[in-house]
């Protein structure tokens, strides 16, 4: 199923391709089609997979295709599917969709191999959400990379060489650390069981010594931190957020941040748990350097895209404080951030784009008193700048409390100051929505077109569903953590305090789930854990 | 006694120097351009298939100064293929020039029969006599278009370097020989078999410097013809002056045939054993690395940054010499192999496509003879937006260069992941090191050359290269070729000897 729908995309994008040089304007009906086609077949299927029981099918990895690929290394074509990536996949998606709908009357030159392009990125990262041999993902790694580097490159703003070379040569050189730990990963599965295995479930099997971890779940840290991105890899991406056309700032704000949080979540903590806990104290200094620096550096843009890039690194700064806290509040609130600054940057770069194809400019100071003349995009903006600040009611709110509320019994003093930068994301929001659509008028604007209003619409329709009910996506997450895969992650502490939303059930299955899991699971972790958690968790029992 | 099987072994090379005869006759009968192309092209053909029969050959001596086995029964392949498109290419940039042509062809089938004697020899005589022919008829071949540009100059260069990079390698193996007096690759690691291999490794250590410096002069004059660090400089000059076809030949054929006999002499030796010779060689290969990347950087001309960039790809492949153990060299022949393959496909690539366009920014300047001082290099201002004129032709010239680069979706990539997983096993972490930073530098000016390509605006009046069906052909097989077997690289490591372990 998943082959077919990289290799649909793959192919949609030829035909795209070769659409527009038959007939002008064919090709963004043929990519729209394409990605919705896909989209509805990949829900279809999985529920129909699922059977009824869609929590309980995706909880564990379950693997759809092994085939052997690369004999010599014993390197296979295995995808596999869980509940993360389940998510994640539809949120690539969704906003694969808005892509195309966004580039609709942006992109006037090259536009077939534009959407060829753009269908061949997110066929590459359907393949790094869904790939379970090691090589295989690294392969897909690089393969989003290339046409997204295209994209900026070709259609993008006045500085997109520089922007381009500069995004490429940051992940390719940590994506070849990360190579280099994958091979030390099978070569170390070589050495303990007597053959070479890239295949990711043989790798949980392995006993890997701690001072080899280090290195290993370091080279894996750089590839995604670079990706996330963290602090001091970070400078790459406000160039390429600014110079991308808008398709590419949203799919890369929306979706290829995400694989790195995605690469943190399944590779470094899930394969080196005693490494990262190590490793814990670090990452969450660099998350809160992140959160605080991403902040101040927003509020201090006057480019409407690069205020909103700061932004996306003080947001996903919140996913690393709480995945590093190892606390099991924290990483559900990660993943529910992923999914809210998903749409949410997604929609304020849309929101740039639109601007942008109106006035020219992306310069905050030549803006001012939009207000009068497009009220609806004001109204919009300023949803869409809220959800950004984590107003409550929308998922970002859900997300970053969680976190922030999970890391707080592992790291409280970091949790405090990283609170301070829910304030400055409430000043940057509002200094992006003041210097845009209010004061003094200087340029009328034309209201949302009818596009624009469905892309913005299904935007804040999908915020406001995630703030008002995270149980969607908690769910899933909570069905995992009652089988296996995050047995890892130390249980949440009954006693704390819920936020209201999730008082409603998070108490009832935790309480519920907590017994049944403990038992089976603190026998065969107490060895791995580091002593400092393996008394409160005893205790509890 | 010389043993039919022993013919066998070696009639590709057979086949090559009989041809030579063969054009020297059919110049003295009848002098036709297009007849000794067509003939050339047969014999590289013949010997092609004759490899192929080979290849799963066991290890064969013939005599004590060659022996064949599936190792060089590959390269040579390679060498025989590389030689057939150089062939092939040729006939379009010689109808250009107003030399006579006849005599080009015989210089490009002593270069190939020089590294087919190279890459079959194990011995330091029939090392020394692949070199010499090698590098002779090179020397012929640089300086062949009489009124190019910088033919004399660049003919000179490489004679003079040339040659005194032999007479060191001489030098080296005078004094190898007075230390072991054999001169076989094998019997000049000190008789071990005598003694066993406790003793041979003490007798390694009690060396004498003499033979430290035979072997140091040796690994000189190899590393001159690899073009690696300290004896790189005539590199980007001749690769620039030389005619393309020739660039295209040294830089597939001679760097093939010259890292396999290092590689023969190396491990038959056992020189990996050797700590200082393993730190001279770790050294060599970081610099290069470093250095080709970093001299590669701002280059315009293509030409000189492919020979810069070849430095570099010569010091990535030179990590595979460094071996811990008998067990590994298995490993590491592949990973050689798998890599070289890479390496000549993409550097083929990319020649093709600068012959393909130097021809046609000749006939244009034909027209315009105030064009004519210029010259016809190719820069990258020349290939400005050739994506949205020539698809075909820049998605090759695309694809070889993600290749080089090491990008996956394409054969240097599986390249790569060799010697990266040959680095790791044998835990070389500081080389690692200077690989990744290597490749990122080189990013800088792949990338660069990538986005030249795509450049839009349409202010330069190139028109599409219009291209022979033949060189269409080409062009798409390479595409092709370079794409699937980056896809499926299997369909090439089948082909390969097998290894019987990792390590």
């Amino acid at each position: 199923m998943l082959t077919v729908i990289m290799l649909g995309l793959f192919i949609a994008g030829v035909i795209a391709w070769y659409g527009e040089t038959v007939r002008q304007h064919s090709a963004k009906w043929i990519a729209l089609f394409g990605v919705l086609a896909l989209a509805l077949y990949f829900v279809v299927s999985v529920l129909v997979q699922a059977g009824g029981d869609l929590a309980g099918y995706l909880a564990q990895l379950t693997t759809s295709v092994r085939a052997p690929w690369i004999s010599a290394f014993n390197i296979e074509y295995a995808l596999a599917l869980d509940w993360l990536s389940f998510i994640l996949l539809l949120l690539t998606f969704f906003l694969a969709a808005i892509c195309v709908l966004v580039s609709w009357c942006e992109i006037q030159t090259k536009a077939g191999f534009y959407y060829f392009n753009l269908l061949a990125c997110i066929a590459g990262i359907v393949g790094v959400f869904s790939a379970a041999d090691m090589f295989l993902f690294f392969f897909f790694w690089e393969v989003m990379l290339l046409p997204m580097t295209a994209l900026i490159a070709i259609w993008g703003h006045e500085n997109r060489h520089f922007a381009a070379i500069k995004f490429f040569i940051f992940t390719q050189i940590s994506s070849l650390l990360m190579l280099v730990a994958i091979i030390a990963m099978a070569y170390l599965h070589y050495e303990q069981l007597g053959r070479l295995s890239f295949y990711y479930p043989d790798w949980l099997q392995l006993d890997i010594p701690l001072d080899l971890a280090r290195y290993l779940m370091l080279g894996f840290f750089i590839a995604f931190a670079v990706k996330l991105p963290s602090v001091p890899f970070h400078s790459w991406l406000p160039d390429a957020h600014t110079q991308a056309p808008t398709a590419g700032s949203v799919l890369l704000a929306g979706v290829l941040l995400k694989t790195g949080a995605y690469g943190l979540i399944r590779f470094v903590i899930v394969l080196f748990p005693a490494a990262s806990q190590e490793f814990a104290s670090v990452a969450s200094l660099l998350a809160v350097v992140s959160i605080l620096y991403g902040a101040k550096m927003a509020f201090a843009q006057t480019d409407f895209k690069r205020l909103v890039a700061y932004s996306s690194i003080s947001h996903m700064g919140f996913v690393m404080l709480a995945l590093f806290s190892f606390n099991f509040i924290a990483y559900q609130g990660a993943v529910l951030t992923l999914v809210a600054h998903g749409l949410s940057s997604a929609a304020l770069f849309c929101l740039a784009g639109m601007i942008y194809s109106r006035i020219h400019c992306r310069d905050l100071s030549a803006m001012g008193g939009f207000w009068h003349s497009a009220p609806r995009m004001g109204g919009v903006t300023l949803v869409f700048a809220a959800a950004a600040f984590g107003m409550p009611g929308l998922a970002n709110f859900v997300g970053e409390f969680l976190s922030l509320l999970g890391a707080y019994s592992t790291f409280p003093i970091i949790v405090i100051v990283a609170a301070m930068g829910l304030i400055g994301s409430a000043i940057y929001g509002m200094v992006l929505f003041q210097s845009s659509f209010q004061g003094s008028p200087t340029v009328g604007l034309a209201d949302l077109s009818k596009r624009e209003t469905l892309i913005c619409a299904s935007l804040m329709i999908l915020l406001f569903i995630f703030g008002l009910f995270p149980s969607l996506v908690l769910d899933l997450s909570l069905a995992a953590h009652n089988t296996v895969s995050l047995s890892k992650l130390t249980p949440a502490k009954p006693s704390v305090q819920l936020p209201r939303q999730l008082s409603r059930q998070l108490p009832r299955q935790l309480s519920r789930q907590l017994p049944r899991q403990l038992p089976r699971q603190l026998p065969r972790q107490l060895p791995r854990q580091l002593p400092r958690q393996s008394p409160s968790a005893l205790r509890q029992q | 006694m010389i043993s039919m099987q022993h013919l066998a072994a070696i009639l590709p090379q057979l086949i090559i120097a009989f041809g030579v005869v063969l054009l020297l006759l059919l110049i003295a009968w009848q002098r036709s351009q297009r007849m000794i192309q067509i003939l050339s092209l047969s014999i590289l053909l013949f010997a092609l298939v004759a490899s192929s029969q080979l290849l799963s050959i066991e290890a064969v001596s013939v005599t004590t100064l060659l022996k064949v086995d599936s190792y060089s029964v590959i390269t040579f392949m390679l060498i025989a293929f590389s030689g057939l498109i150089v062939t092939l290419l040729s006939g379009q940039f010689l109808k250009q020039h107003i030399e006579v042509h006849d005599e080009y062809y015989v210089l490009l089938l002593l270069v190939l029969l020089g590294a087919g004697i190279l890459v079959i020899s194990d011995h330091f005589a029939s090392l020394f006599l692949g070199f010499e022919l090698l590098s002779i008829a090179l020397v012929g071949l640089v300086g062949y278009v009489r009124e190019a540009q910088h033919s004399v100059e660049t003919g000179f260069k490489y004679l003079i370097l040339s040659a005194s990079a032999s007479s060191f390698m001489l030098l080296g193996i005078a004094f190898i020989y007075s230390q072991t007096g054999d001169l076989s690759f094998s019997g000049a690691a000190l008789a071990p078999d005598a003694a066993g291999a406790a003793v041979a490794v003490n007798a390694l250590n009690q060396l004498t410097a003499f033979y430290n410096v035979g072997i140091l002069l040796f690994f000189a004059g190899i590393a001159f013809k690899l073009s690696l660090v300290p004896f790189h400089f005539w590199t980007p000059d001749v690769y620039q002056g030389a005619p393309t076809p020739v660039t295209m030949l040294m830089a597939t054929v001679s760097k093939l045939a010259m890292i396999t006999v290092l590689m023969k002499a190396w491990f038959s030796q056992s020189l990996f054993n050797r700590e200082d010779l393993v730190q001279l060689v770790l050294v060599v290969a970081i610099l290069s690395m470093l250095v080709g990347n970093m001299l590669a950087l701002k280059q315009d001309n293509i030409k000189r940054l492919l020979g810069y960039s070849s430095i570099a790809h010569m010091g990535y492949l030179l990590l595979v010499l460094l071996v811990s153990s008998k067990q590994g060299i298995a490993f590491a022949w592949q990973t050689a192999l798998v890599y070289l393959i890479a390496y000549v496909l993409a550097t083929l690539s990319i020649f093709m496509v600068v012959i393909l366009s130097e021809s046609k920014s000749k006939s244009e300047s034909e027209s315009k003879p105030s064009e004519r001082a210029s010259g016809h290099t190719i820069t990258f201002a020349s290939w400005h937006g050739l994506f949205w004129r020539d698809p075909a032709l820049a998605s090759l010239l695309i694809i070889a260069i993600l290749s080089l680069a090491g990008i996956p979706l394409s054969m240097g990539f599986i390249g790569k992941f060799y010697i990266l997983s040959h680095a790791t096993v044998m835990a070389l972490w500081l080389p690692v090191a200077a690989l990744i930073a290597g490749s990122g530098i080189a990013l800088f000016y792949y990338l660069r050359l990538i986005f030249v390509l795509f450049a839009q605006d349409e202010k330069t009046t190139h028109s599409a290269i219009s291209l022979n069906p033949l060189a269409q052909f080409l062009v798409i097989i390479f595409a092709i070729l370079g794409i699937s077997l980056g896809l499926y690289p299997d369909a090439v490591i089948d082909f390969l000897p097998k290894m019987n372990g990792l390590r």
